[in-house]
């Protein structure tokens, strides 16, 4: 049976043969798909669906349901429970709270803000990982003891509680650092907030790995032949991070987004009256025992996210560097000592 | 029929008063307390929230007062009863009610003798002035109730002794004020716990943290802002202060500890439980039907309140400087959507006075209309746009602040929401120097049973302070300021009443708040407690002294 040698694919090409063996991550690809289908898809179910924006409340209305009229919100102050399509669509996971929000289209873009931040917050955090992890591996020395003993800081602080009061600081009073300026309902707020205490997370592992490979023959040959350290960092030893960063990147964003819940949750991450997944469970948290689904739903949605980009993650890993495996394994089963993590650091 | 009911009634105190006397120890008396209960044990209660303060000069919600009300007992106080009757201004340290001379400007009275703090230290009558002094120089809110008294606005400015309308003996224990004009709110004002005496080394700085001894049955041991405080029996009041003051109950459990919890779900679950014996704040919304159905009349009643729920709007700064947009902003507030956002617990309301308060005469000035509401916004066509609606986030508010949040942006506002820590949210809204302060919500709890009480502090020119204000509209109306005080100067009749009425709908025309709602509390316990004897007082809530183990 005629088989095309793998010594003439590439390793991008082996990686992607590798991971699309793996039945259970393209499963879980699938499913992180769809969901970023579902809340990409939010402004089509408000507008021509439910026919309400994510924030518009409907306290004192009625719906038609199969006929009946029914009160959005019950005098008693009770919201309205899934209605499926007999409103049309119209509230179809219920009303959110008494403010008669309908439950579907927050959940919707709820998830767009929860990805949203994820994704920006991972990004920031790998971007400024991968600059900090190159000059301390690169250059040593001072530079290096500098960066590390940094981050070394960032990582013995409780995160989850710092992170938490700087959260509400900048909920109240927003942000004004020279030039930089937010207000205080900014969704930059809980970014930054999130990529500046996780960093370490990523920083260290490439620290690892550029020390290691700044002491490579290519790196030599690329110093000899006059490569500026600019030149050697990103086109020499960046390339060869690759695998490495995308495997943190995919773990990070669903890190990050259980770091949102986490903040939002509390009231430190996205401001009322936006809504996110955690936002969501906080407001179902106070219905949870008449209208269970109020925080189930959204909880329900960052599991599956959180789970999805973790599999596709460990596929990543599996795929793009096989040998390396056993290392990441043993790095990440260090980093998870109970003993080395403080209070809140659970989650990451 | 009438003289055998009056024998009976007799012998049925004489025989209580026995049984009171027989297991009181010898100190005070049982009056308020029932003494049916068991005497002792520990009541552990919850709050929502932290008292703004844990200091009688300044605490003004009524978290605080509830929380310091059986412990700095003022030289007049309130009457140990529910309903109309706990509005009765009654003597506390004073032996009895003022004598009121010179037109009404003067007011002498006298304490009790041998009274004691907790400390041990003999309460003196110069202690008076000096906790008006500390409270003015705390800059508390309710400084402008005592402003009246020669010498105080003077004080107030330089913050330099004495108040020169206040003279004090301590040997005889006389204590006479003089007012710049008559006043006929100064008796209850007398009864407010921001002028209990306190001795007179107390620091001039809040000292919620380390509350400074009281005169009343109970002392606050233990402070821990944010998380909760305790109380112990006053050691002098069985020895001393229950003896001088034998009307004043004494309290039937020996220590109370109060935890801050911030879900109020978990409250309910744990009075269910037993794990705590009482929660201060209302069952949350989502809970309050089930709450009212399974324990009304065993564990749970329904207690009606003088209060006025309200949006404020800042008539000093634009957009909500035109009294165009604050009409606007009334004509579009839906008070029945906030009806069901606080689940039935609020009965709607578009005034500054409440119902239930002498003066209340029902108008409707802005029924709901979102037309008209935009019609004046076109009218207005305010340039500013950009506002920032404040609320705390304590459950309902911080729903009626989201609705308000909504309603704003419905009318072409660029709004930026900020929920505070409950904690703290009057103490942000009332500094002037917090930035962006154009709208939010407030409430407000009569402090006595006095229009007025609805006016002066909240809508008053002379209320508005930089720290600690509570005229967060920052209303400021000359005319409207000399009714105030012209009304302020009379005793309450039936004149003074339409008067108050007419100056109701007057404010309303200029719109600088957006009413919504007069609330309902409850009272709710665990089974352990017996329900009938807790008094719910409408100026000072739920009395310590009052609960009792069955």
């Amino acid at each position: 049976m005629p088989t095309e040698p793998s010594a003439e694919r590439g390793p991008w090409s082996l990686a992607l043969r590798r991971f699309l063996r793996n039945r259970l991550a393209l499963a879980f690809l699938g499913l992180f798909l769809l969901i970023i289908v579902f809340v990409l898809a939010a402004p089509l179910w408000a507008n021509h669906v439910a026919h309400t924006g994510p924030n518009e409340e409907h306290t004192v209305e009625q719906i038609t349901v199969n006929g009946e009229k029914k009160d959005v919100v019950s005098v008693e102050g009770k919201p309205i429970g899934p209605q499926w399509f007999g409103a049309g669509g119209k509230f179809f996971l219920g009303a959110d709270s008494r403010l008669g929000r309908d439950e579907m289209v927050r959940l919707m873009y709820g998830g767009r803000t929860s990805l949203l931040i994820g994704i920006s917050a991972a990004l920031l955090a790998t971007a400024l990982a991968i600059v900090l992890g190159l000059l301390a591996g690169y250059f040593g020395g001072w530079v290096d003891s500098l960066i590390a003993r940094t981050l070394d800081v960032i990582w013995s602080l409780p995160v989850f509680l710092i992170g938490l009061a700087v959260g509400i600081a900048l909920a109240v009073g927003g942000l004004k650092l020279g030039p930089l300026e937010l207000s205080s309902g900014s969704l930059w707020n809980p970014i930054l907030i999130i990529s500046i205490f996780t960093v370490p997370y990523i920083a260290r592992p490439i620290r690892g790995e550029v020390l290691s490979l700044s002491r490579k023959e290519f790196v030599e040959a690329a110093i000899a032949q006059g490569a500026s350290p600019g030149r050697v960092m990103f086109t020499e030893i960046l390339p060869n991070l690759a695998s490495t960063v995308i495997v943190f990147f995919t773990l990070m964003i669903a890190n990050s987004m259980l770091f949102e819940a986490g903040l939002s949750f509390l009231g430190a991450g996205v401001q009322p009256p936006n809504s996110s997944w955690g936002t969501m469970i906080t407001v179902g948290v106070e219905l949870l025992r008449i209208q269970p689904l109020l925080a189930i739903l959204p909880g329900l949605m960052i599991m599956l996210t959180v789970l999805s980009l973790n599999i596709v993650g460990d596929a990543l890993r599996d795929a793009l560097d096989p040998r390396g495996k056993a290392r990441l394994d043993a790095a990440l089963q260090f980093e998870a000592q109970p003993a080395a993590k403080p209070l809140g650091e659970a989650t990451l | 029929m009438k003289k055998l009911g009056a024998v009976i009634a007799v012998l049925v105190l004489a025989a209580l008063s026995t049984i009171g006397l027989a297991s009181c120890g010898g100190g005070g008396s049982t009056s308020g307390g029932g003494g049916e209960g068991q005497k002792g044990g520990t009541l552990d209660g919850t709050y929502a929230s932290f008292p703004d303060y844990l200091d009688p000069a300044l605490s003004y919600t009524a978290e605080g007062w509830t929380a310091m009300a059986d412990v700095y007992i003022p030289l007049l106080t309130y009457k140990h009863a529910n309903g109309v009757e706990g509005s009765e201004v009654v003597p506390g340290l004073a032996k009895e009610m003022p004598k009121i001379s010179n037109g009404g400007k003067t007011y002498t009275l006298f304490l009790r003798p041998g009274l004691k703090y907790s400390d041990g230290s003999p309460v003196k009558a110069s202690d008076f002035p000096f906790a008006v002094e500390r409270m003015i120089k705390l800059n508390s809110g309710g400084s402008s109730f005592y402003l009246k008294i020669v010498g105080a606005e003077q004080f107030a400015k330089t913050k330099q002794g004495p108040i020169s309308g206040i003279k004090a003996n301590d040997k005889t224990g006389e204590i006479s004020i003089e007012l710049e004009g008559p006043s006929g709110t100064f008796t209850n004002e007398l009864g407010l716990m921001f002028v209990a005496p306190l001795p007179q080394d107390t620091p001039i700085e809040d000292l919620s943290g380390n509350p400074p001894p009281g005169t009343g049955p109970y002392m606050i041991t233990k402070s821990q802002p944010g998380k909760g405080w305790e109380y112990e029996r006053n050691p002098y009041w069985a020895k001393d202060n229950g003896k001088a003051m034998p009307e004043y109950p004494e309290g039937v459990v020996d220590h109370a500890k109060m935890t801050v919890i911030r879900n109020p779900e978990t409250q309910v679950d744990d009075i269910e439980r037993g794990t705590y014996q009482w929660m201060q704040n209302p069952p949350p919304a989502s809970r309050y039907a089930e709450v009212k159905e399974k324990f009304e009349g065993t564990q749970f009643r329904i207690e009606p309140t003088i209060s006025t729920y309200y949006f404020w709007m800042n008539t000093k700064e634009p957009p909500f400087d035109d009294v165009k947009v604050r009409q606007a902003v009334n004509y579009a507030v839906d008070a029945k959507a906030l009806e069901r956002i606080y689940a039935g617990q609020i009965t709607s309301t578009q005034q500054i006075l409440p119902p239930g308060m002498p003066g209340y005469e029902q108008f409707e000035l802005y029924p709901h209309s979102m037309d008209k509401a935009e019609e004046l916004m076109k009218e207005a066509n305010p340039s500013d746009k950009d506002i920032t609606v404040w609320t705390d986030t304590e459950s309902p508010n911080n729903e009626a602040g989201e609705y308000f949040n909504e309603i704003l942006k419905q009318l072409g506002f660029n709004t930026t929401l900020k929920q505070i820590n409950a904690d703290n949210y009057f103490t942000v809204i009332g500094n002037l120097s917090t930035p962006d302060l154009d709208a939010g919500w407030s409430d407000w709890f009569q402090d006595y049973p006095h229009p007025n009480d609805f006016f002066q502090p909240l809508l008053a020119g002379e209320s508005i302070q930089p720290t600690n204000n509570n005229n967060f509209a920052q209303y400021e109306n000359p005319a409207i300021d000399k009714k105030m005080v012209e009304l302020a100067e009379a005793q309450l009749g039936p004149d003074q009443e339409s008067a108050y009425a007419e100056m109701d709908e007057e404010v309303m025309e200029d719109a600088p708040w957006a009413p919504y709602g007069t609330r309902t509390l409850s009272t709710f316990v665990s089974d352990e407690i017996e329900l009938e004897s807790v008094i719910f007082n409408p100026t000072f809530g739920h009395y310590l002294t009052s609960f009792e183990f069955k």
